[in-house]
């Protein structure tokens, strides 16, 4: 032990060091005012969250206000939580189109990895960005059709404009509207 | 009817006092929160009133309407004993406290002290003996809770007081030789004339020529802040109710009114160690330049105000230590109690023994 390590032990330099990084961030904050906190005041203001956010999911529609999802059930089969039940259906007098009757989640398993997301052939499913949906009563979590389509709604006021060569008669679910080709007139 | 004057006097004193220690209390609560929060980048409380200043309000109602829970197997005695043995000595100990200069006013003939409650002769002592009975709260209250946390906590708190005590007392045997009485008045009194002859720097106690000769007690004042922090059982020293390993320590089975109790005496605590610090080593009412700037009354008020502003920045350093320093470890702790502070608190006392004795 050197002299100047005995000095600096009698004389808690080291802790007179720790003192004054304290004081000056102290000092910076509130005396100075250089220094903003880092605290975000959460239900006052709000975070803006990333564009891949994966929040609740919900149902979308075409922009004639018909639903895009077309009852294929992909997205229940790709599921790892077994969140997802849909009971497919054919639509009345129309033999190849096809529906979902009921379509349900239970959001009180979801783990929100967007997999239901990606397996959509028809870009129906979307992940919203919202988060805050705490309940007390843990059956408001089992959301059906109306609730997931209002979620949509909400959160996705633009709509995707439906095909004109669509016909209405067809299911697309194995043509993506990514995939199809351009429209030729 | 002088009696009925005496008594009056008294409780009306000792009404003042309680009211403003316990509105310190609050007031720390928050000053607490919100200065470790600065200290740190953060905002500290913001919702209750215009940032958070209605705080401690919110607290209090909160800790008036908790549950009141006592474990099963726990004794039930000892367990709602506990509380108010730690919080009545925490707040008896004002009783002896200067706040002001030593004036005497008649009133229908009897002589008061407007600025403290008791002027006894064993003003020190008596703080210090009250200060012990109250670490019997913590050591009860850990022991009667039946909870393994609860008792950890309270025998880790019996080890550290008895260790840091003994320091508190020793480190201020020299300013008691200095002063020559045990009275906290007395004490403050003869600290007057500016910043020289606080006891902190000590001059003026030598004969003739030799006025300027400081026997400093900055060593024992030293000793004396490091050692009440640890007996408060505040950080680094808060090994009692050390959150990371011993769930809250002596405080794991309480709730509600016995928490908030505890609570109440940490706090009352640290007021009290505050003004015996400033009384014994800051020259208690003094101000740092010789004499008053105002007179009358008004030199009471500037007297009552340096007091407060020496015990603000005596509180302002435990939250600025706490901010600062992590917790110790057991063993460290109790090396530095026995090994550090006693022997620099022992030869203190020589070293101002032998410097009194020769300057007088």
């Amino acid at each position: 032990m050197t002299v100047t390590d005995l000095v600096k032990t009698c004389t808690f330099y080291e802790i007179l060091v720790g003192m004054k990084a304290t004081m000056t961030v102290f000092i910076q904050r509130i005396i100075l005012r250089t220094r903003p906190p880092v605290t975000f005041q959460y239900p006052h203001e709000k975070r803006d969250l990333p564009g891949g956010y994966r929040g609740m999911i919900a149902l979308l529609k075409y922009d004639d206000g018909t639903e895009k999802c077309v009852g294929c059930d992909l997205c229940e089969a790709a599921c790892p939580s077994r969140v997802i039940t849909v009971v497919s259906a054919e639509v009345e007098g129309e033999p190849m189109k096809r529906y979902a009757k009921t379509y349900s989640m239970d959001m009180t398993r979801c783990l929100f990895c967007g997999l239901c997301v990606d397996a959509c052939p028809v870009d129906a499913l979307a992940m919203t960005k919202e988060f805050a949906w705490a309940k007390y009563n843990k059956r408001d979590l089992l959301l059906d059709k109306p609730q997931l389509l209002a979620l949509g709604d909400r959160n996705f006021p633009e709509r995707e404009k439906k095909l004109e060569f669509q016909h209405p008669n067809v299911a697309t679910f194995n043509i993506g509207h990514k995939t199809l080709p351009a429209k030729v007139s | 009817m002088e009696l009925l004057v005496f008594t009056g006097a008294a409780v009306v004193k000792i009404a003042v006092v309680m009211i403003t220690v316990l509105l310190t209390v609050a007031v720390l609560t928050l000053a607490e929160r919100k200065i470790l929060s600065w200290m740190q980048d953060r905002m500290g409380p913001m919702e209750v009133g215009p940032y958070g200043i209605l705080q401690p309000i919110a607290d209090g109602i909160k800790l008036f309407f908790k549950e009141d829970i006592v474990p099963s197997g726990a004794n039930r005695f000892l367990f709602s004993l506990a509380p108010i043995i730690s919080l009545v000595p925490a707040f008896i100990g004002f009783a002896v406290v200067p706040y002001g200069p030593n004036v005497e006013i008649e009133l229908f003939g009897v002589t008061i002290k407007p600025f403290i409650i008791t002027d006894i002769n064993i003003g020190i002592l008596y703080v210090l003996a009250f200060a012990s009975i109250g670490a019997y709260g913590v050591i009860l209250g850990g022991w009667a809770s039946n909870n393994k946390y609860s008792l950890l906590g309270g025998l880790r708190a019996a080890a550290q007081v008895i260790s840091y005590e003994l320091n508190v007392g020793l480190a201020i045997i020299g300013v008691i030789i200095l002063s020559g009485s045990l009275s906290l008045m007395t004490i403050a009194e003869k600290q007057a004339g500016g910043l020289l002859n606080w006891n902190i720097i000590g001059m003026g106690h030598g004969e003739g020529i030799w006025w300027w000769v400081p026997v400093t007690q900055v060593i024992a004042f030293v000793v004396y802040v490091i050692s009440v922090i640890a007996e408060t059982n505040r950080l680094p020293f808060d090994l009692p109710e050390a959150d990371s390993e011993l769930v809250a320590g002596w405080m794991t089975e309480y709730s509600g009114m016995r928490f908030a109790f505890f609570f109440m005496a940490e706090y009352a605590n640290m007021i009290l160690v505050s003004c015996i610090a400033s009384v014994l080593f800051l020259g208690g009412y003094h101000a740092p330049y010789p004499g008053t700037i105002l007179s009358g009354i008004g030199a009471y008020f500037e007297g009552v105000a340096w007091f407060t502003v020496k015990v603000y920045g005596f509180l302002f350093l435990f939250f600025w230590i706490r901010a600062t320093l992590p917790r110790l470890r057991y063993d460290q702790l109790m090396r530095f109690g026995w090994k550090v502070m006693l022997p620099l608190a022992l030869a203190n006392i020589v070293v101002t023994s032998i410097a009194v004795y020769l300057l007088r």
